[in-house]
């Protein structure tokens, strides 16, 4: 008996003859077994069957399960709960409630996240307008993971998500952990063990989620949101990944590219498809009303109005923006005549190798670096140098070579670069970030600084994560000058400072462009300015004058020259390409003619771009 | 719940959880967690199953909140505080503020420490009258939460309780025991009145007028969430149901009839309007009079 528990353990007056015989029978209700309360299949938030019609659109279900706990309880005279503790569950609740279908709940949960009004936005319009199943396609550098955690954030919030899948590429997985976790509080996890599946919010990389055993595991479940960074690798609705992400069961829908189509409109179609099947009708009919040639688009307005109903692109031009400007100047030095020495040396030891060497690619890049090195510090060329001559049998020749080359290194007594970036920072009387390739130089760098009382701190690469943040906070608390090897790699944000000297550059312009994307991102209150020093009548002199004067990549809008370069790189690097035109150039007229060729190719490829982009 | 709302809510937490304070200022708090608390909040299940099968003297965890949100300077992506030592003791460092980790847990803690009470309200204080015992009466208190959802979601929160003796409902009953001083203990001199229904009744009942007042709500967004339903169906019908018929093998008809099956489905967990009534906690309350 249920009923009258209370007065079996009250020591009250009231005798046990109180069995009140009008509840023998319960009505409809169970006994009060240990039956555990419906769980919901498969996550979803609401208990497994109804209970009733509410109306004669809406189900009512109904959990009652701390009830029959209390019923438990009673029987077994309790335990009972500390009374605040109980008030407290409610206020708990109170401060969660969400009060409104609309209003931003996830906010006031994210004191430290101020979103930009194009990324609150976004969100906004995913959220309400679009009920959650979008293409994410702002250009590069705009935030579309702040957008996509935003979004995320408010559903779980919400109760409306509870598992999540997020599938990005392989590189990218600690990346997005790190921003959910970081930014939003959001405890994703990285999938590495089958059975990190089993969490809700799980980050993977769609080629492992494809594969089995992991992939009929995800077919089998079903995911309240899933989110696809790197999206436009779906365009194909022939591949794998295409089939599996349609085959996932999924309620809510983000789709992250900033390039929705690079070739080919069907592209755009297939991804749409993907999220609403129909959007734009079958796919003849989209053919049809549509397409006028394979990147041409017809009707164009009615096209835009059915995408602008599942995509968003925020563009830098869009003028709710601000970027600061970025001013160049290049600042030319010529070498003393030890290192102009030096630098005619290894070039001569270079071509002459590098006849030797014809065919072995490798080892002729090798020989281009020792040449840009030298136009980096002697401490870099040394090294390589030291490393090349322990490789060659000591009795050959060219041991001898290497050692020529190292004596012309000892009788340099100073570093004219270094001299001119002192004088540089001294001017700048402000912080500022000096990028170097080399280890090498680095050190010797930092060394230099500190000789003439400016203080520096180091950067690079393989440094720990804690380290990485310790040499960042130093920077922006003690240092003046940071000197660093590495751009690359999230979370470096350098916003606090607006000075950028390149010490020397890389070959590769993407890094060119990350480093100067450390400084130059959103959030830079200050025009950047950018220096490039550089050694007249060396190979430096071409690559800035290609990069700067030819393409002028340097005030080139973020994010464009990604995709530019993906255009040209297809069968080759760009560095590549570069080197070899170095080494097969017979003198600096043929090498400056063959780099402007190589410079009017990537205009082409941006101009072809361009032509896409804006359509 | 504004910060300070919400440091009060952290502190009464941790007195009724038992917790020794070591030390507290006007914005933090440095606190060694009583073994319920720990277990609560500190997600070391093993560590508590060995406490539990060796009946080793458990070590409980030493914190230090702040209550505040990590500060704009810090890169939030940085753990900006590291433990620190007193003594031998490793204390931890966590900021607390609405949307912390900590304070969620917290939440979910307090869901499951304070799901039922049985209680009595102290009688007046004096000397009643000598020889008399007063009456108190039973009710049935109990907290829902409503969740109205679609592709959307809102909620509504009712304390309401139900005398067993009379099966008259209150819906401000919670509201009204704050000012009451409650006990675990039966006072003296008290004498509890029989129930005339049983406690599965009364929840029922309880339900029942709840579900008549909900009955009686806007049913608008529910129209709208039907109509998004529908017209979500009608777009996908338009691209499936062609498809299927122009299929030229039964196997591509099935397999397309699969999908658009599964595009359905996925409409409906998305748009079809709900309504879910839960209990948050409930308990019962012994109060004077006859009612």
């Amino acid at each position: 008996m249920h009923s009258e528990p209370l007065q079996q353990r009250s020591p009250a007056a009231e005798p046990a003859e109180e069995l009140l015989p009008t509840e023998a029978a319960p009505l409809a209700d169970a006994p009060a077994s240990e039956a555990e309360p419906a769980v919901a299949a498969g996550g979803r938030a609401a208990p497994a069957a109804p209970a009733r019609k509410l109306h004669p659109l809406v189900d009512l279900y109904i959990d009652r399960s701390p009830f029959e706990e209390l019923e438990r309880r009673i029987e077994r005279n309790g335990p009972w709960d500390d009374w605040g503790l109980y008030r407290m569950a409610w206020e708990a609740e109170e401060a969660r409630r969400i009060g409104d279908f609309r209003e931003l709940q996830s906010l006031r949960l994210l004191p430290g996240l101020t979103p930009l009004p194009h990324q609150l936005d976004t969100a906004l319009r995913v959220l309400y307008e679009m009920r959650g199943r979008a293409i994410l396609a702002d250009e590069v550098g705009l935030g579309k993971t702040i957008e996509a955690g935003l979004i995320l954030k408010e559903y779980l919030v919400r109760g409306l998500v509870k598992r999540a899948l997020i599938l990005v590429p392989a590189s990218l997985v600690l990346q997005w952990v790190r921003e959910l976790s970081g930014k939003f509080g959001i405890p994703a996890v990285a999938q590495k063990k089958a059975y990190t599946w089993g969490s809700d919010i799980v980050v993977a990389s769609i080629d492992t989620a494809k594969r089995e055993p992991h992939r009929s595991l995800l077919l089998d479940g079903e995911f309240d949101m899933l989110i696809i960074d790197e999206a436009h690798k779906l365009k194909n609705k022939k591949t794998g990944n295409y089939q599996f992400v349609c085959d996932l069961r999924k309620k809510y829908c983000l789709l992250l590219t900033a390039t929705p189509v690079q070739n080919d409109l069907s592209e755009l179609y297939n991804l749409i498809t993907l999220l609403k099947p129909g959007q734009l009708g079958g796919e003849g009919e989209f053919a049809a009303n549509f397409v006028a040639d394979r990147r041409v688009a017809k009707n164009e307005e009615q096209l835009q109005a059915a995408l602008g109903q599942v995509m968003i692109r925020n563009r830098r031009s869009d003028g709710t923006l601000e970027f600061t400007k970025r001013m160049v100047a290049n600042v030319p030095l010529q070498l003393s005549p030890e290192e102009q020495n030096l630098y005619e040396g290894v070039t001569r030891f270079v071509r002459e190798h590098a006849q030797a060497e014809r065919g072995d690619m490798a080892s002729m890049l090798s020989l281009v670096t020792l040449q840009r090195e030298v136009c980096s510090s002697r401490d870099a060329v040394f090294l390589t140098l030291i490393n090349l001559s322990k490789k060659v049998a000591p009795d050959s020749p060219l041991h001898a070579r290497v050692w020529e080359l190292v004596e012309m290194i000892r009788s340099i007594k100073a570093n004219t670069k270094a001299q001119k970036t002192m004088e540089l920072l001294e001017s700048i009387q402000d912080k500022a970030i000096v990028f170097t390739e080399y280890r090498a130089t680095q050190d010797y760098l930092i060394r230099y600084f500190k000789e003439h009382g400016l203080n520096a701190v180091p950067y690079r690469g393989g440094m720990n994560r804690g380290k990485k943040d310790w040499m960042m906070d130093l920077f922006r608390r003690r240092a003046q000058v940071m000197v660093a090897t590495e751009a690359g790699g999230e979370g470096i944000n350098l916003q606090f400072c607006h000075h950028i000297v390149n010490f020397d550059l890389p070959w590769n312009p993407m890094r060119v462009e990350q480093r100067i994307g450390r400084v130059h991102r959103l959030g830079q209150t200050e025009d950047v300015r950018i220096f490039n020093l550089c050694t007249t009548g060396t190979i430096e002199e071409h690559i800035v004058h290609l990069l700067h004067e030819k393409i002028n990549m340097f005030e080139m809008v973020i994010g464009e020259l990604g995709e530019i370069l993906e255009r040209l790189e297809k069968e080759e690097p760009l560095e590549r390409k570069l080197a070899k035109l170095v080494l097969e150039a017979d003198d600096p007229g043929e090498l400056r003619k063959r780099i402007d060729g190589l410079g009017d190719s990537l205009l082409e490829a941006g101009r072809q771009f361009a032509k896409e982009r804006d359509r | 719940m504004n910060p300070k709302q919400m440091q009060k809510f952290v502190l009464s937490y941790l007195q009724s959880t038992d917790c020794h304070i070591l030390e507290k200022g006007p914005s933090h708090v440095t606190v060694k967690l009583s073994p319920a608390a720990d277990r609560a909040l500190t997600n070391r299940p093993y560590y508590w199953s060995f406490v539990d099968r060796t009946g080793a003297e458990p070590e409980t965890m030493t914190f230090r909140w702040i209550f505040e949100p990590p500060g704009e300077n810090s890169a939030p992506e940085t753990p900006g505080l590291s433990p620190y030592m007193i003594g031998s003791t490793r204390v931890i460092q966590d900021y607390v503020y609405f949307g912390s980790g900590r304070l969620a847990q917290i939440f979910e803690s307090v869901g499951q420490a304070g799901k039922n009470v049985m209680l009595f309200e102290e009688p007046p204080k004096g000397p009643g009258h000598p020889l008399g015992s007063q009456p108190y009466t039973a009710w049935l208190g109990a907290n829902f939460k409503v969740g109205y959802e679609c592709d959307m979601k809102r909620e509504e929160l009712y304390g309401m309780g139900i005398s067993l003796a009379t099966g008259i409902i209150d819906e401000r009953f919670l509201e009204k025991l704050r000012d009451k001083r409650l006990t675990p203990k039966l006072p003296s001199n008290v004498h509890l009145l029989r129930n005339g229904l049983s406690l599965r009744k009364a929840m029922t009942q309880l339900e029942n007028h709840l579900e008549r007042k909900l009955r009686n709500a806007d049913f608008g967004w529910a129209a709208e969430a039907e109509e998004r339903r529908l017209d979500e169906l009608a777009r996908v019908g338009q691209y499936y149901e062609p498809m299927i018929e122009r299929s030229a093998t039964k196997e591509q008809a099935e397999a397309l009839t699969a999908r658009f099956n599964q595009r359905k489905e996925e409409i409906d967990w998305q748009y079809r309007p709900r309504v879910t009534l839960s209990v948050i906690n409930c308990g019962i309350f012994h109060l004077p009079g006859i009612e």
